[in-house]
């Protein structure tokens, strides 16, 4: 049995999910492993619907009062007793902020092997092999699961495309009583959504974003001279952001704002997966880096191997005086 | 307060990286070692929680030299002692045995009002040692933290977690608590010479997996939960197109492409 556990705000579920269940429908083909979705919350009904007409066997609705917002102690004590009544293959959560929460502890707490962060895998035998990526996506790293199964497995948001996901299915659908031994310690307090302030990158149609090969805060002009030289707007990866060289509403990708205009440009940004996230279904990407390997190449549709601090004053250069002709 | 800041010892982010001959991890013999980064955001809160609200700052790490080298540089930050874990038999370590542990010897030094770790390391970088660490102590944890609130006296936490799409949510946990603390949280501060000195008198312990108490089946490489098969350079899969020349003709063609080509301009 494969289990994907349903991610979801809003009574909605969020994508990661359809992203996890297409990751499932191609591993339960390969290992002619049926695939259960497992959907916690205080109140299932529409988030069931929604999962019942993937073609996948089963939907566990497992619902409690507890559950109305996420908290890491109760979908733990909840899913290891889900998981060890059967005979779990795979248990596949999302790589984000609420999976990467609670996947260590179930791990932890099943004694089962954890590989976080997959991209992709490979069927060797009977072997589940899966890849992730090390050291900023500059590598992939195929790992061997050792023991007996289940293992659990996080899957990076982006990697398994959601609309792979086959529907169609005639899931059974099981409610599932849950008790909970304890109360969770941890209580949500507040969830406030940051200020989009002045930098709404959502509706540009031109976006030029800097990244850590700007070296320092002093050189960022030479991004917001391109900007508007060629009328778009500034943006931003994390490491500018995080060095406050830019306030956090420039941020771009996962923790920032995600973005998909017609012309993104990339400049000194080595293409973490957290950045590609939030521009990759940009039309039209062009990426400038002096590192050949930088997976930014791998989403770019136009790239220039070479020193940024020369290229883009050309550019600004080629740009001002189209304007002026 | 007494808290635990864990520091893993990554290769320098300079350094240009290649795979050994086994394909099972990266030729590191020659390279420089340096403290993660996110791990110098959680040591820097670290410092900022014990000087509002005084106790003592441990460093905690595992590994070799390069491990005795980032427990340094973290005392001569401002950092009260170090542990060291050191024993050949820790090479190899997944998330999971590394957890174990670095939780054991957390419980060795008599425990924690908190623990810190930076939210992913430079390397692996799969953000999951530090909540197995309070999975092992069967504390409370959260991660993504982008502000520590602590009211040591009522034994409590307010913490804020960066989720995505900019959503910031606030969560309040008792301790003991570890917290995987994301990057720009705060500005790490440097070394001064001053501390760099000091460093040098500061209690420096070095423990091994005997002294953790840890048999050879739960550490290092034969604890490990999975094997390394492969490590190899990913495959580029897209179509794109490199432009080629000196910078000015390269930008040139480029902006003829965006114009004729993709038409985006």
């Amino acid at each position: 049995m494969i289990f994907v556990i349903a991610e979801h705000r809003d009574n909605k579920l969020k994508p990661i999910t359809s992203e996890l269940l297409a990751f499932a429908q191609r591993v339960g083909r390969d290992f002619s492993q049926p695939i259960t979705a497992i959907v916690l919350g205080s109140d299932t009904a529409a988030l069931v619907d929604e999962l019942k007409v993937k073609k996948i066997d089963r939907v566990i609705a497992g619902e409690h009062e507890q559950f109305a917002e996420y908290m890491p102690d109760p979908y733990v004590q909840a899913l290891k007793g889900i998981i060890e009544k059967e005979n779990a293959f795979l248990v596949l959560i999302g790589h984000t902020t609420q999976g990467m929460d609670f996947a260590p502890r179930l791990a932890v707490a099943l004694r089962k092997p954890l590989i976080a962060g997959c991209v992709e895998y490979e069927k060797e035998g009977d072997r589940l092999i899966l890849t992730r990526q090390i050291f900023n996506a500059k590598m992939n790293m195929k790992t061997v699961l050792r023991g007996e199964p289940p293992y659990v497995a996080t899957a990076s948001p982006g990697a398994f495309p959601a609309d792979e996901v086959e529907s169609g299915g005639i899931a059974q659908v099981v409610p599932l009583p849950v008790e909970l031994r304890t109360t969770s310690q941890r209580k949500i307090l507040e969830r406030v959504e940051a200020q989009k302030g002045q930098a709404d990158l959502s509706s540009a149609p031109i976006i030029i974003s800097g990244g850590r090969g700007l070296k320092e805060k002093q050189n960022f002009h030479l991004i917001f001279e391109l900007a508007e030289a060629i009328g778009g707007s500034v943006g931003a990866s994390r490491p500018v952001v995080d060095a406050e060289w830019l306030p956090r509403e420039y941020q771009i990708g996962s923790s920032g704002q995600t973005v998909s205009p017609k012309l993104y440009f990339a400049i000194g940004i080595s293409g973490a997966i957290q950045h590609l996230v939030g521009m990759q279904t940009s039309r039209c990407i062009v990426a400038i880096n002096k590192d050949p390997e930088a997976p930014i190449f791998k989403v770019a549709h136009y790239g220039i191997v070479e020193d940024l601090f020369k290229v883009v004053p050309a550019l600004t250069k080629i740009f001002k005086d189209l304007k002026q002709a | 307060m007494k808290i635990i800041s864990c520091i893993k010892p990554v290769p320098d982010p300079a350094s240009r990286l290649s795979i050994n001959e086994n394909k099972t991890w990266i030729k590191d013999q020659d390279l420089t070692f340096v403290a993660s980064e996110a791990d110098n955001y959680a040591l820097e809160e670290a410092l900022r929680l014990k000087e509002k609200h005084g106790g003592e700052v441990v460093v905690l790490s595992m590994g070799g030299e390069e491990a005795a080298r980032v427990l340094r540089s973290g005392l001569a930050m401002g950092a009260d002692r170090a542990i060291h874990l050191l024993d050949p038999k820790f090479k190899g370590s997944d998330e999971f045995t590394t957890a174990a542990a670095l939780a054991k010897a957390i419980e060795k030094d008599g425990g924690a009002d908190l623990i810190l770790a930076g939210v992913q390391s430079d390397d692996l970088g799969t953000g999951m040692t530090g909540t197995m660490i309070a999975a092992f102590l069967g504390c409370g944890h959260a991660t993504v933290v982008v502000g520590v609130e602590a009211n040591p006296d009522a034994r409590s936490l307010k913490v804020r977690r960066e989720l995505e799409g900019g959503i910031n949510e606030t969560v309040e946990l008792p301790m003991p608590a570890t917290l995987t603390i994301q990057f720009g949280i705060n500005q790490p501060r440097y070394a001064s010479l001053k501390g760099i000195m000091a460093a040098k008198k500061k209690e420096f312990k070095v423990w091994s997996a005997a002294d953790l108490g840890l048999e050879d089946g739960q550490i290092g490489r034969a604890g490990a939960m999975y094997e390394v098969k492969e490590i190899l350079i990913p495959e580029r899969k897209s179509k794109v197109e490199m432009i080629s020349g000196t910078p000015e003709e390269a930008a040139a063609t480029l902006v003829e492409k965006l114009r004729k080509e993709a038409k985006v301009l």
